[in-house]
């Protein structure tokens, strides 16, 4: 019982982690990406196209990437040159995808809102024999998927990227000063543009987890607002890979415990709700922190 | 709205037919033929006219809704929110208070114009008080009052013997009068209409309307003249969450007739759009509210005449949202 919620919740931390990874990385070099839930939604829809096609997990899962980041490049074209609002149009391009995708169902499958096509071929669950039987780390480490080890290998990785690499300075400066990388001679909305991809990509990932990691299927609902969650991830997070994966973490055990308090009379609404509620409280003790720093 | 602010309003349109043409090419439908279809499916004749004003009304009110807080330079996207708290309020009420019309309408729309405007008190004070951006916070209020409005009408306002998620209908005292009965256009619509010109006069004629716009303009320019900031925006949130509210509680009235799970399908960030195309100017509100209803009232008889997808419209509604508020060049006011 205790077994089976860990597992789950390792499970529901996985798309949520490496959309938020994404998230941060598209922040801090200065874009705040509401478009993550397009990009998941994409992944997911080409994951389930090309695991069908070619009954590959290995090539759906680099399709699934490859579109989010087209989606996240598009996205971040429209913001960086055209100097459009990077909430309006992440909003937009959830919308619109969200819109595309049923319309392709109905267009291309004559199906709504489900499409469900034989030999999909699911992430492959990686066995750790020597943990069977293991109470509690057992659950939480074996028969996960390659994705959710990805997702967690990229917790540090990132946190070194960003703090001991060039390309890491790089991203930091164009997130706080764009004047000094011009300065540097370097493009600084490119490198803009490069997070956005890469936040596109580990979307894309992410909604390859649901869909091929997870059910097995795409659904219309599939991503079910984790875009936003991972958002708040990232907001939890601030600048930190660490803290936005403890963040993602809190998310998937609600999104795990939700199930199980369902069967005892907690309504999932209100349990939904709870990272919504926190991203709130949250902004609200940094705005009460600031005013006490500049009060005193 | 201007003959340039025409043409500003005309682009993002514009590229969004492209893009729409270019998805109904690739999956074998001609795009002359699908928005010839959609434009007389729209305006052609008087019954498709009262569908699309029908489609529109809900519309109307959400574009006000965030025009009133852009104004003041408040990106209040919690619209939705509102929508659906004060439509829940507005079918509950309708559906216990027995009392005559002219009672038990007007009280409705307060009570839901009330709960959206409380609903904008937190972020409203947030903002003007520690400094916290408004759009993240409103944003995810949208998916509480969301989740506050699906728990509530899954379970403890649930209808009797109903397996949907979804209220009893209201009185059919509560329900607003039609306009063309027995078409569903009701006078919801023209209460809209109403608003937007009391705003439209607002703007240019008051003191209130012209801090707004100083306020939104620049703030600290207004701070140096004597207007402090805090007290417009904070009063912009909350007017704009009122009729946030109240365009749920007149949709609630005016045409579903009850509260049900979705609610709505995303009117309070089509409202977004809308306001950001009009530029905040009230006849502009109108203008692309109308259009926006034509869309959707198009779509859903093209579905039925035509294989076309009725998402083509969403499809439309976003990527306008996408180009609305870009900078093209010489665009700028």
């Amino acid at each position: 019982m205790i077994d089976a919620f860990l597992h789950a919740a390792v499970l529901m931390t996985t798309p949520i982690l490496l959309a938020a990874l994404g998230g941060l990385i598209n922040r801090i070099g200065g874009l705040v990406n509401l478009g993550l839930e397009s990009m998941m939604l994409t992944g997911a829809l080409v994951a389930v196209q090309v695991s069908a096609a070619t009954g590959s997990a290995a090539l759906a899962t680099s399709a699934a990437a490859l579109a989010g980041a087209g989606v996240g490049y598009a996205m971040s074209l429209v913001v960086t040159r055209l100097a459009a609002n990077e909430i309006i149009v992440g909003l937009g391009f959830t919308v619109t995808t969200a819109g595309l995708a049923r319309y392709l169902l109905k267009s291309l499958y004559g199906v709504s809102g489900t499409y469900d096509p034989p030999g999909v071929t699911m992430l492959p669950r990686l066995d750790i024999p020597a943990l069977d039987g293991v109470p509690a780390l057992g659950a939480l480490l074996s028969r996960q998927d390659p994705l959710t080890w990805a997702a967690w290998a990229l917790v540090p990785l990132t946190a070194f990227a960003l703090n001991r690499t060039r390309a890491g300075l790089r991203l930091r400066a164009t997130g706080s000063s764009e004047a000094t990388v011009r300065a540097l001679g370097l493009a600084p909305l490119a490198i803009r543009d490069a997070s956005t991809a890469i936040a596109g990509a580990l979307s894309g990932l992410a909604g390859a987890h649901l869909s091929i990691g997870v059910v097995g299927l795409f659904n219309e609902g599939i991503t079910g607002g984790r875009g936003f969650i991972a958002l708040a991830a990232f907001y939890f997070g601030r600048e930190s890979p660490t803290r936005t994966a403890l963040g993602a973490l809190l998310f998937g055990l609600f999104d795990a415990a939700q199930i199980r308090l369902q069967g005892q009379g907690v309504p999932a609404e209100l349990v939904q709700t709870l990272p919504y509620v926190i991203v709130i409280v949250v902004l609200t003790g940094l705005g009460l922190a600031d005013r006490r720093r500049r009060l005193t | 709205m201007n003959a340039a602010g025409a043409v500003a309003a005309g682009a993002p349109f514009a590229l969004a037919l492209l893009i729409g043409a270019a998805v109904l090419a690739a999956t074998g439908f001609s795009p002359l033929d699908v928005y010839r279809l959609m434009l007389v499916e729209g305006f052609g004749g008087e019954r498709r006219i009262a569908a699309t004003l029908t489609a529109a009304t809900p519309l109307l009110l959400t574009g006000l809704a965030a025009a009133v807080s852009f104004r003041a330079g408040a990106f209040n996207v919690g619209v939705e929110g509102c929508f659906f708290l004060g439509g829940l309020v507005a079918a509950v009420a309708g559906g216990r208070l027995a009392a005559p019309s002219w009672l038990i309408i007007p009280a409705a729309l307060v009570l839901a114009a009330v709960i959206g405007a409380l609903w904008m008190a937190l972020p409203a004070l947030l903002r003007t008080r520690l400094a916290v951006d408004e759009v993240v916070t409103t944003l995810m209020l949208n998916f509480i009052a969301i989740g506050i409005a699906s728990w509530l009408v899954n379970g403890p306002l649930l209808a009797r013997g109903s397996a949907n998620s979804a209220t009893p209908p209201i009185l059919p005292a509560a329900e607003l009068p039609r306009l063309l009965p027995p078409g569903a256009l009701s006078a919801g619509f023209v209460l809209s209409l109403v608003l937007i010109a009391l705003y439209g006069l607002w703007g240019p004629l008051t003191v209130g309307g012209f801090r707004s716009r100083m306020v939104g303009r620049n703030a600290r320019f207004s701070r140096a003249v004597g207007i402090e900031p805090g007290g417009v925006v904070f009063s912009a949130m909350i007017a704009s969450g009122a009729l946030g509210g109240l365009a749920g509680g007149v949709h609630a009235l005016g045409l579903v007739h009850r509260f049900v799970a979705g609610f709505s399908p995303g009117y309070g960030f089509t409202g977004v759009a809308i306001a950001l195309l009009a530029r905040n100017s009230a006849l502009g509100v109108a203008l692309v509210a109308i259009l926006f209803g034509a869309l959707s009232s198009a779509g859903a008889n093209i579905q039925l005449f035509s294989d076309v997808p009725i998402e083509i419209v969403q499809i439309l509604q976003g990527a306008v949202m996408i180009f609305a508020v870009a900078q093209f060049r010489g665009r700028r006011a």
